[in-house]
């Protein structure tokens, strides 16, 4: 029935105390590790968003801190997950995901068979229409579409008829997660950040969620996103912990800065049985204190020059 | 006469390639769209403004197709825009996008698809896919939708396992009834052996077109609906030369989604 699914959503109210209460003005140094900033803001139990994909400019570095920590019963936006939702689900980390696109491989596929996991049927504009709307400060957005189709009872979405035309319109309930975390090219200490190419929904959710964590490429002075406002992708008093994490994105690509590294994506669609999950969380996760030794020990010096090298595109990027 | 050999997805993105018209706009799903609009922007339609999900507008994507890499440099490369998600769905939203690009596991004699799970319960399905993706509002606000999907009688039935993006829905005015955009919904099916259409009356699939050499009896057997038929069947043609050499030699030299079946036609 649509409407009677269990959906994230906190009163507009709700999240605007949140704000006041919670959201620091000020301008401080915000920097701190992968492991502070996960443990500091991300609860078990919480709502997740990120931004973009495994494949390119995903906090893969993020991630995989939240699967070393050993978080659990996270609830995950999966708008344009790739590798994300099996590794979460994989670990333990993950029981609920609000699809979008549930995932790549027949690793996530099997888990939803087998009910290890919990699955709510949006899509990627429902997901990012709710995302809008939690940014907004308001209840719900209408949209003409995801109208006729079974998501509508898989998804908190209802059908009404719309005073203006008296036509049926979908109302999408807001979505304000409780954590939202983004890779970006540049950051300064307070939190400033700004991303080069295309984006989910990087403004919106920053807004949306509770708590904002930042991992950049470069910390950058904040006199020069003063230089150039026009490129500041969000402003610092939506941002909650810096983490200065080079590589971030590997093994997917940072545009401009880096390519993705097809062998170790490889290593990651190659998994389809447990044993095969288990043991690929235990080599490249459980078994690294953190994002540096993970790069020190299993990609090597010579390999991100060369995927830095194989990033000849820059335009756009600089 | 000479034959010309080529494998069934080859074929799905020459003639999926061959529909799009020049200076219209065309919403991209992953993947077959993507190769398919590649092989149109260089062969047929230089001025189609492809439009993708994650927010890049008329990009000119590079040659050779990345695996993954949709939202990578080369695939937005030198694109007019590069905005995010709700404002690329605004302008299919607005009217603004003619086509829109996208496969499925099933689909019905109405043109609804699935591309979200098949058999046993929503909670337990006996396979699952990934989902609508941004598959659902291309099929809901572009003014003409073409599905690409490789020809297995399974894959055509009755009523799809679940409904992600929506065709006629139950019929005429069923979409317009649910509260859909006006004028819109399927215009081509373009399978591996065939290419379908819809009645404008009944909104019911026809049978448009037939690879050259098949049997239309044998294309349309195991079907789990009749489709309708059209007076006159085109006859259409194999991979021509030009598509095939650009698809091997510059687009997807690695075959990672030209990849397939091998079939033979006479050319």
């Amino acid at each position: 029935m649509p409407g009677q699914v269990e959906v994230h959503f906190i009163h507009p109210d709700e999240f605007r105390r949140w704000v006041r209460d919670h959201k620091s003005r000020d301008q401080v140094d915000k920097v701190m590790t992968e492991q502070e900033a996960v443990s500091r803001f991300l609860q078990d139990g919480a709502y997740l968003a990120y931004d973009f994909s495994s494949l390119t400019r995903g906090p893969q570095a993020l991630v995989r801190e939240i699967i070393r920590q050993r978080k659990q019963n996270l609830w995950i936006c999966a708008e344009f997950t790739l590798h994300d939702s099996p590794l979460l689900v994989g670990a333990g980390c993950c029981t609920r995901i609000d699809v979008g696109f549930l995932g790549y491989g027949s690793y996530i596929g099997q888990a939803v068979c087998e009910g290890k996991v919990q699955v709510f049927d949006n899509t990627n504009g429902v997901l990012a229409a709710r995302i809008l709307a939690g940014a907004r400060g308001v209840p719900f957005l209408p949209l003409r579409n995801f109208l006729g189709t079974d998501g509508l009872s898989h998804s908190g979405a209802r059908v009404i008829n719309d005073p203006f035309t008296n036509d049926p319109v979908c109302l999408v309930p807001a979505l304000n997660p409780d954590v939202f975390m983004i890779h970006v090219h540049q950051a300064d200490i307070y939190g400033n950040a700004r991303l080069f190419g295309t984006n989910l929904f990087a403004l919106e959710a920053a807004m949306a969620s509770k708590r904002v964590i930042v991992s950049a490429e470069e910390i950058i002075e904040p006199l020069e996103f003063r230089k150039d406002p026009g490129r500041t992708t969000i402003p610092f008093f939506l941002v909650d912990a810096v983490v200065h994490l080079p590589f971030g994105a590997y093994p997917g690509a940072m545009p401009g800065r880096y390519e993705l590294d097809l062998e170790h994506i490889d290593r990651l669609n190659a998994i389809q049985t447990e044993a095969q999950m288990q043991e690929h969380l235990e080599r490249y996760i459980y078994g690294v204190r953190d994002h540096l030794e993970f790069l020190e020990k299993h990609v090597g010096w010579p390999k991100l020059k060369e995927l830095g090298r194989k990033a000849s595109i820059k335009e756009g990027y600089q | 006469m000479p034959e010309v050999e080529f494998t069934d997805t080859e074929f799905m993105i020459c003639a999926a390639a061959r529909l799009l018209e020049d200076r219209k706009t065309v919403f991209v799903g992953w993947g077959m769209p993507q190769v398919a609009a590649m092989l149109a922007e260089r062969l047929y339609t230089p001025h189609l403004v492809q439009l993708f999900e994650f927010g890049a507008v008329g990009p000119q994507s590079l040659t050779p197709f990345i695996q993954g890499t949709m939202g990578g440099p080369s695939n937005i490369h030198r694109s007019l825009q590069w905005i995010n998600m709700n404002w690329a769905f605004s302008y299919a939203a607005t009217g603004y996008i003619d086509y829109g690009m996208l496969g499925a596991a099933q689909v019905d004699q109405f043109g609804n698809l699935n591309s979200t799970l098949l058999g046993g319960t929503y909670a337990r399905p006996e396979r699952r896919f990934p989902g609508s993706g941004g598959g659902n509002e291309a099929a809901s606000f572009c003014w003409k939708t073409i599905v690409v999907l490789k020809h297995e009688p399974r894959r055509f039935v009755e009523k799809v396992d679940f409904l992600t993006s929506p065709g006629y829905l139950d019929g005429p005015g069923a979409r317009e009834r649910a509260g859909l955009p006006k004028d819109t919904g399927p215009w081509r099916v373009v399978t591996s052996k065939a290419l379908f259409d819809f009645d404008a009356e009944t909104k019911k699939m026809r049978l448009l077109g037939i690879l050259k050499g098949l049997d239309p009896e044998e294309v349309i057997r195991g079907m789990g609906f009749q489709p309708l038929r059209a007076a006159t069947l085109q006859e259409l043609d194999p991979p021509l030369e030009d598509e095939l050499r650009l698809l091997r030699e510059q687009i997807d030299p690695s075959g990672i989604i030209i990849r397939g079946e091998k079939m033979r036609a006479a050319r």
